[in-house]
């Protein structure tokens, strides 16, 4: 029975950890300022 | 103690033998995206190229042809079209730009690409069109899905507004990555002319008034990564010219544009170093985590085995020990 407990303790983390790592997800940022090019750039 | 330190070890080891699976099938999916405010430039060369001159409408051949390609994340138009379509949405605001040896513009074709920021299937809404025509791709377009298979897609070609079958061609390594090369073959195919024309004065109106009409052919191939979909190394060997019309004199047709177009070298060096280190984070989450997870967790199960069967096994010095008092106290009574 405790063995049970603990490997149910061990997924829940699990679950818990993977579901919050993905809502939170990566911030959207805003359009860069940079131009659209029209002249050939000497270098990346 | 030996029990606890077991039951502890059991939870650690179900924690990260859950975690394995759980990182690669739900999480990398929903972590793995295009960013919306990416903002790439690329620049590709033909050299030496045959370009029309416009003047006396011949062709000639001139040392270099510089095509410089421009993508931009539009981040408020990305939102907006989330919100309506409840995808997560990338929109790139493109530029292909068209250089002749004199800098000056041979051509300029924008375009409005709206895609899924995960799966990079193409998203019909939010106003993606080619030089200003509404179209609805069909297949990828510049970006390969994270994970490409060995397979054929359906690739966009800006040109025609239509997609067609881009092929798996084999495995290759280029510049120290394992990559997947691709190739399509547009045919000789009648091609709107741009929106904006080289020649001022001249319009795209004036040029149909005069009957002509322009076509294309391409071979097009790609280098892509397979982790991150991205290509690390692209080329063209692209061919166009005007046919019939008064335009041309007593010619059938006339060639206007002709090269092998590649990747300029210093930016196929900035994208392989780009593309190695993107690699890394995607094999972090489909690889290096979930079996180094796997591994540890069996690792830590065992051990929790272990230590719960040794807590259970009777200690040999006590045992011992009573089996040698018994017959001092029976001999004493």
């Amino acid at each position: 029975m405790r063995a049970l407990a603990a490997a149910a303790i061990g997924l829940t983390a699990a679950l818990a950890l993977v579901l919050t790592v993905s809502a939170i997800g990566g911030p959207s940022g805003e359009t860069s300022p940079e131009p659209l090019l029209t002249t050939v750039p000497e270098h990346p | 103690m030996r029990r606890t330190a077991s039951l502890v070890l059991l939870a650690f080891a179900v924690f990260c033998a859950a975690l394995s699976p759980l990182l690669r099938w739900y999480a990398f999916p929903r972590l793995a995206k295009i960013p919306p405010d990416e903002y790439q430039t690329a620049v590709l060369e033909a050299a030496p190229a045959t370009l029309i001159d416009y003047g006396t409408m011949k062709p000639r051949k001139v040392p270099k042809v510089s095509i410089v390609q421009t993508l931009r994340g539009n981040v408020a138009a990305a939102e907006k079209t989330g919100r309506t379509t409840g995808r997560d949405v990338v929109v790139w605001d493109a530029l292909s730009y068209i250089a002749g040896p004199d800098g000056k513009m041979v051509s300029r074709i924008p375009e409005r690409y709206v895609f899924d920021a995960h799966s990079q299937d193409p998203v019909h809404s939010g106003g993606e069109h080619v030089d200003g025509d509404a179209v609805r791709r069909d297949g990828i377009e510049f970006k390969w899905p994270f994970l490409t298979e060995k397979r054929d897609y359906r690739y966009f070609d800006a040109q025609t507004r239509t997609s067609a079958p881009i092929h798996y061609k084999g495995t290759r390594t280029f510049r120290g990555l394992e990559v997947y090369y691709f190739e399509q073959t547009i045919p000789w195919t009648k091609v709107p002319l741009p929106k904006t024309m080289p020649v001022d004065g001249v319009t795209p109106e004036a040029v149909r008034k005069a009957g002509t009409s322009r076509w294309y052919t391409t071979k097009r191939m790609f280098w892509v990564e397979p982790a991150t979909g991205a290509p690390v190394n692209g080329e063209e060997i692209h061919r166009e010219e005007l046919r019939g019309g008064t335009l041309l004199g007593d010619r059938d047709k006339v060639t206007v544009f002709s090269g092998h177009v590649k990747m300029r070298e210093d930016y196929i060096k900035h994208t392989v170093d780009l593309v190695s280190s993107q690699r890394q984070l995607v094999l972090l989450l489909t690889s290096y985590l979930p079996w180094g997870l796997l591994t540890l967790g069996g690792g830590l199960f065992a051990l929790a085995l272990w230590l719960e069967a040794r807590s259970r096994r009777p200690r040999p010095a006590a045992a011992a020990g009573t089996s040698a008092a018994e017959p001092v106290v029976s001999g004493s009574s």
